[in-house]
């Protein structure tokens, strides 16, 4: 799992959203050690409380190896950012370089497109209701229109979905 | 303003305790990286002064070129800058501590959810939002290819590569940052707005 973890965080430069993908592909497809409701908590639980939006790869560390799982995981994520002293001693070389410019807008591009796929493959098993439509409309509307905190766009979304569950309508 | 050259040495202006409670501050920050860089970008910055903004704007710009989340690169070298290595420990403790508590407490809450009607609801309520989520980050995050480029057939050949073919999606990384090396075009002015 860490190995995994790191190859992903090194590919995707540690970019929460992107990181899915790999991620998803490793656990939940071939290693089947992870199912998408559990990637997809652990992803919203980072973007609505504080701190960086890649900490929910701690979230998967404790799911499926409990307390070290969350620690671990979260040594490797930060590893890499040490990366950043020996590139202080050396910055007019780096950001004048076009092929690490190149490497890193290559790697966030195919990134974007691994994130669709993934977005695809998890709506296969989550959008498997009337009423998930719903949700997901409205959390897209909420979160690309309005001016609202991710938080309460979510909750918003999630309180009309349970609304139209316990009121039986979407089950 | 242009990024100047950050100082790659310490300079102790900032005592551990306070790279300590700085970063726990941040670390408490919600809006991802975005928003903890804000926060830091401002108490070093406007409120300390403790930092020039050409030179913060350096670090920022450097951090995004490094295979980690750009706000732990950014605090690495904050920690660095003012203490040196120990600085660099306190600072990712600091920021990474609340929000690691945080997940792992709610994430306990999941497993004490499992096979409840609860978690039916959340199912059927919560993962189509989370869905949204992911839909939004990828567009925020590949808005910016979206012009007459070569990124935008990087993003069409990682989708169909996994879709289509079944391909590995770190050998399409992996393909896709050694194409964006040797083809896409260097702007420096991008760099220089980060």
């Amino acid at each position: 799992m860490l190995a995994q973890l790191a190859v992903a965080n090194m590919l995707t430069f540690g970019n929460g959203s992107a990181m899915t993908a790999v991620l998803q592909n490793s656990f939940v497809q071939q290693a089947h050690v992870l199912t998408n409701e559990q990637l997809l908590y652990a992803f919203a639980l980072a973007r609505v409380t504080p701190g960086q939006a890649n900490l929910y790869v701690a979230s998967i560390g404790y799911m499926m190896f409990g307390l070290p799982g969350a620690f671990l995981s979260m040594v490797v994520l930060v590893l890499p950012s040490y990366l950043m002293i020996p590139l202080l001693h050396s910055y007019e070389f780096v950001r004048g370089n076009r092929y690490v410019h190149g490497l890193t807008r290559g790697l966030a591009a195919t990134a974007v497109g691994l994130l669709l796929t993934t977005t695809w493959n998890i709506s296969k098993d989550s959008l498997n209701a009337p009423v998930t439509w719903l949700v997901l409309g409205l959390a897209l509307a909420l979160l690309m229109f309005s001016r609202l905190p991710t938080l309460v766009s979510l909750l918003l979304a999630t309180s009309v979905g349970i609304g139209v569950v316990v009121l039986g309508a979407g089950a | 303003m242009r990024p100047t050259s950050p100082r790659p040495g310490p300079d102790a202006s900032v005592s551990l305790r306070g790279l300590f409670v700085l970063f726990l501050k941040i670390g408490l920050s919600f809006g991802a990286g975005t928003g903890m860089s804000a926060v830091l970008q401002d108490e070093l910055v406007a409120r300390r002064r403790a930092i020039a903004r050409g030179e913060f704007m350096a670090l920022y710009g450097l951090a995004r070129l490094v295979p980690s989340g750009s706000m732990t690169a950014l605090a690495v070298a904050i920690g660095y800058r003012y203490q040196g290595w120990p600085g660099t420990v306190v600072v990712l403790l600091a920021m990474i501590l609340p929000g690691l508590t945080l997940m792992v407490l709610l994430t306990v809450v999941y497993g004490l959810l499992a096979g409840s009607p609860a978690l039916r609801v959340i199912n059927l309520t919560l993962m189509p939002a989370a869905l949204a989520l992911v839909v939004v980050s990828g567009y925020r995050l590949g808005r910016e290819f979206f012009t007459v480029s070569l990124e935008p057939v990087l993003i069409l050949g990682g989708g169909l590569g996994v879709l289509l073919f079944g391909i590995n999606p770190s050998v399409l990384l992996l393909a896709g940052g050694l194409i964006g090396a040797l083809a896409v075009r260097h702007d420096t002015s991008t760099e220089d707005r980060a």
